[in-house]
């Protein structure tokens, strides 16, 4: 009876063990994901331009050139900037420009004038050939240092108001725009009859 | 202020309490209460930012003015040394049937060494190292600015910083490398076509009278292959298995008053009648030509472009 006891308390101090050690492991993962550093002063992106790749052979596909741009502290929120960069992600640059041009956000002027500094940058220092055979393969939107102010309530109360800014990131790709898979219905019914025809039958006649 | 006074009598009457021989001030028309409430501790929060409006940063300088100190001004000097000079001085014009005499190979050699010989200036530039430098002769000099070359490009392609510096001047180093770092390049010498011969040389003096600098010109020719690749390892200029005869004009420096100078590639003359370099693997926009009225039209069929003038050049 003892031994069936301790052999018990050896199972449960062994299960917490495992599950102080997974805690643990996961915290570990976890602070290697933490923001360390600020990223006003993070030049992370603007690093990707300045890696070289060596030279590559003849029986290789010829690698297409890429431009990683950004601006900071833009004067406007991440959540309205993401809509814009939600939009112009996989777009020719050409197209891109011009949707951009007749937006009437705030957002969509400044964002296009990063698309075309980064076209300029591309054919000036990127030995791209042709500067219209670029498209969005990355566009996103950050968070940035925002200022905080008091915003001034009835009786006595108070809010800290946030002066938003956003970073803006993008990085374009020489070659075409890459096509979009379009998945007709008749595509997904044929999914279905065939996990229906791949399914095992068990303990059948 | 009365609530402080009261506060300070409230922690004196409290630490009497503690020592029985020290006598408390009983005030009657300002007395004491038994129970008073302590601050509790600041909970709401104010953005720094609110108070600092209209704040001037502190001015040491201006305080420093107004009381009358004087402070010394430290002048940042920073001694330069110049070891080499900003160009070529008078520079070797090679003649024009240079390239195509070499192969006659009796005349060409003839005239190519009469020439030197003529030179007076030349002859009196190269006395004048021979002043400084005792171990200088054309002929083995020849030899030792071809492997100085070849080291230097070497060094180029491994891009070994130290090593081109000490092989190469300051004036040409930004040249060989502008726009090099982010380029691989791979560079071969095969060999020699004919023997590297000096046929020029100066000694030209910089800022001060005695400050000379010897600069020697080396003509060679000789069979090298080069390929430059982008940033993303594609074919720019070249290709790795073509070699091609090169005739080049080097100018190699030296800082004769220096104990410690050395013999380093100053930089190179390209004639006016050199052949045009391959083109780039690249298509690359010309600007087209200005239009005199605002409504005139562009002809590209009958457009020229415009090609460069055959002028000497150094790089």
């Amino acid at each position: 009876m003892y031994s069936s006891l301790i052999h018990r308390y050896c199972c449960l101090g062994l299960k917490s063990l495992c599950v102080m050690l997974q805690s643990r492991l996961a915290a570990v993962s976890v602070t290697q994901h933490l923001h360390t550093s600020s990223s006003l002063l993070s030049k992370q992106w603007a690093k990707k331009n300045l890696q070289l790749f060596p030279p590559q052979q003849l029986h290789e596909p010829r690698r297409p050139a890429e431009v990683h741009h950004s601006r900071r502290q833009i004067k406007y929120s991440k959540d309205k900037m993401w809509y814009l960069a939600k939009m112009v992600r996989g777009m020719s640059i050409d197209q891109a420009v011009s949707q951009l041009e007749f937006n009437d956000k705030k957002g969509a002027k400044i964002m296009r004038e990063v698309l075309l500094e980064a076209q300029e940058m591309a054919v000036k220092n990127h030995n791209v050939e042709f500067k219209s055979n670029l498209y969005v393969a990355e566009s996103f939107s950050g968070k940035g240092k925002y200022l905080k102010r008091i915003r001034y309530h009835g009786k006595g109360m108070y809010g800290i108001m946030d002066k938003v800014y956003c970073h803006y990131f993008v990085k374009l790709v020489e070659g075409s725009p890459p096509e979009a898979e379009r998945r007709t219905g008749y595509d997904q019914a044929q999914d279905y009859v065939e996990g229906l025809k791949a399914r095992t039958v068990i303990h059948g006649l | 202020m009365a609530l402080s006074m009261r506060r300070t009598l409230v922690s004196l009457h409290r630490t009497c309490q503690s020592y029985k021989n020290v006598e408390v001030p009983l005030d009657l028309h300002h007395p004491v209460p038994f129970y008073l409430p302590v601050r509790t501790k600041k909970r709401y929060f104010i953005p720094p930012a609110v108070g600092l409006k209209g704040k001037k940063q502190w001015d040491p300088v201006a305080k420093a003015r107004a009381a009358g100190i004087v402070i010394k001004q430290e002048n940042m000097e920073r001694p330069i040394n110049i070891a080499c000079t900003a160009g070529i001085f008078d520079p070797y014009i090679p003649p024009e049937g240079d390239a195509r005499l070499s192969s006659l190979s009796k005349d060409g050699l003839k005239q190519r060494t009469e020439q030197l010989r003529q030179s007076a200036s030349s002859q009196l530039a190269i006395r004048k190292i021979k002043e400084h430098d005792s171990t200088f002769t054309t002929k083995s000099f020849a030899e030792q600015a071809q492997e100085i070359f070849i080291e230097a490009h070497s060094a180029l392609t491994d891009f070994n910083k130290e090593k081109l510096h000490s092989l190469v001047t300051e004036r040409c180093y930004p040249e060989m490398t502008r726009g090099n770092r982010y380029k691989t390049i791979r560079w071969r010498f095969i060999e020699s076509l004919e023997p590297p011969r000096v046929v020029h040389a100066r000694c030209p003096d910089m800022v001060t009278k005695g400050n000379l600098y010897g600069q020697v010109t080396v003509r060679m020719h000789s069979k090298q292959t080069l390929a430059i690749y982008d940033r993303f390892g594609r074919l720019l200029l070249g290709s790795e298995e073509q070699p091609k005869d090169v005739l080049e004009y080097l100018v190699i420096e030296r800082h004769l008053m220096n104990l410690y100078g050395r013999w380093r590639l100053h930089g190179k003359i390209v004639p006016s009648w050199a052949p045009a370099k391959d083109p780039i693997i690249k298509t690359v926009a010309i600007p087209g030509p200005e239009m005199e009225e605002p409504g005139q039209e562009f002809d590209p069929l009958n457009y020229e472009v415009p090609k460069p003038q055959a002028v000497q050049w150094y790089k």
